[in-house]
């Protein structure tokens, strides 16, 4: 048996447990990292990498992602490894009259919000995607929507930190939580043991297992999402590409809870019992990513043929050429979900220095540098830039069930 | 494995996604333990033969590095088609 000793131990290796532990070992703490598995095991290494501002609600969410953005590029050249952020601009096809009045009225919404973001006609959008499907009748365009490899991502934040002496352990998970007279004390699944002033639950799909050890938990649930990998190819276009019902279906969660498994209505398409939303982008190395699935599935983390026919149908109904091109690979990942689409961010209540933060669902890349920012505020007695209230863990009354 | 050869070496690991074996040496010494892991890390893996040709080789060098033999190697995951597939076979 081994004995550690931190500052601050973080649960869970994903972006935002990286995050924080990057910042916290530039404040100077002393920080142990543990994963269940290993780096970026859930969410987080099954994602695509987009960093959209179009889709935030327009609130505190929103106003987070824009300074996540000014700190990404920050990170870009303080990181000691290529992170391959890019900011190429984002557009969101629309295909009827019916949807240009909503997003018409999204975007204003939006440029309110201080987001610079624009309808456009389908002239301006072929020149940004000269092979997009002739009956596409508009799009909007911001030029701000950008991507970042969260591979690579979590990679730099990891490496930064250990830099600066933080310790990773994979392959291991606390089987008991003790409270100390001052601090907290992990009983590992290994026998080891570590003791911490402060904790940080940041394992999101997984995060009630943690909390759940001290007897008070938040309703995260697993929300399943499919991609496409195709083979390397040139670019198509200028921009990463989504589609208006891929907005609607993220601004509007209660949608998508309703095609939770053995609950599906007869009356549901394929496509609405998958939840299916159009995300098309291009990574660095060439390859597309194609997805998205939106399913309530528990944890499993399969695909399936009947998915994938979907969203190849999806690509090849946007973009007609992408039907020449093979796929070589699909995955599906599990992101956090929460009830009101809020992470959550802060101290549990009755447990001192036990902290949470996930919850982020799709937007656990775009936030993590800002996560990792109010996070190590939170820890370290600092008021965070951002007010926390929307955040608190204790909001649905330390209990998973509504 | 041929031991003899130093860290730093131009071998060619993954084909595909041109991941030469001192990179993959250097993702062990960073903390990777499985294919997995050397997959996130490098890309080794990743291409379009997705991993038929590298991944016993990657396993090697991991149980090199590790003082395992081949078979303690935790097994890697296979991913959907396994072989590229096109578009508009899924289509059809």
């Amino acid at each position: 048996m081994t004995e550690h000793r931190c500052d601050v131990a973080i649960l869970g290796a994903g972006v935002n447990g990286c995050s924080i532990a990057y910042e916290l070992s530039k404040r100077g703490k002393k920080v142990i990292l543990i994963d269940k598995v290993v780096l970026g095991a859930g969410a987080s290494g099954s994602c695509d990498d987009m960093i959209l501002l179009q889709s935030k609600k327009p609130g505190i969410l929103l106003e987070m992602a824009f300074k996540s953005l000014d700190l990404f590029e920050g990170l870009k050249t303080e990181l000691l490894s290529d992170i391959e952020f890019e900011t190429r601009g984002g557009t969101i096809l629309i295909e009827d009259e019916e949807h240009l009045s909503i997003m018409e009225e999204f975007v204003a919404s939006q440029n309110r919000y201080g987001l610079e973001v624009e309808i456009i006609d389908r002239k301006r959008l072929v020149e940004l995607q000269p092979l997009v499907a002739e009956d596409i009748i508009a799009s909007t365009y911001s030029a701000r929507d950008s991507q970042v490899n969260p591979m690579l991502l979590m990679k730099a934040f990891l490496l930064g930190a250990k830099q600066k002496g933080l310790r990773y352990i994979s392959r291991t998970t606390p089987v008991a939580i003790e409270q100390l007279a001052s601090g907290w004390k992990l009983l590992l699944d290994t026998g080891d043991v570590v003791e911490a002033e402060v904790l940080v639950n940041a394992a999101g799909a997984w995060a009630n297992d943690i909390t759940k050890l001290v007897d008070f938990q938040v309703p995260i649930t697993p929300r399943k999402g499919q991609v496409i990998v195709t083979e390397a190819i040139p670019p198509l276009g200028e921009t990463n590409v989504w589609s208006a019902q891929y907005i609607v279906s993220k601004l509007k969660p209660q949608e998508a809870v309703k095609t939770s498994a053995g609950e599906s209505a007869p009356t549901q398409t394929p496509a609405e019992r998958f939840g299916l939303g159009f995300a098309f982008t291009g990574t660095h190395n060439g390859n597309y990513l194609i997805g998205s699935t939106r399913e309530n599935r528990g944890f499993d983390k399969s695909t399936d043929p009947e998915a994938i026919a979907l969203l190849s149908a999806q690509v090849e109904r946007f973009f007609p050429v992408m039907s020449k091109i093979n796929f070589i690979r699909t995955f599906a990942g599990l992101r956090p979900s929460t009830p009101d689409g809020m992470p959550f961010l802060g101290e549990i209540p009755g447990a001192p220095g036990f902290f949470i933060a996930a919850g982020h669902e799709g937007d656990g890349i775009a936030l993590s540098p800002i996560t990792g920012l109010v996070m190590a505020d939170l820890v370290t007695g600092k008021k965070p830039i951002f007010p926390m209230e929307a955040f608190e863990p204790g909001r649905f009354g330390g209990k998973a069930g509504l | 494995m041929d031991k003899d050869r130093a860290v730093g070496d131009e071998k060619y690991i993954c084909r595909c996604e041109e991941v030469t074996e001192a990179e993959i040496r250097e993702a062990i010494k960073a903390g990777a333990r499985s294919v997995v892991e050397i997959k996130r890390w490098t890309r080794a893996g990743m291409g379009i033969c997705q991993g038929r040709s590298c991944r016993r080789l990657v396993e090697r060098i991991l149980a090199d590095e590790l003082k395992l033999k081949p078979e303690e190697i935790e097994l890697s995951s296979f991913r959907q088609p396994v072989r590229p597939v096109s578009i508009k076979a899924m289509d059809e």
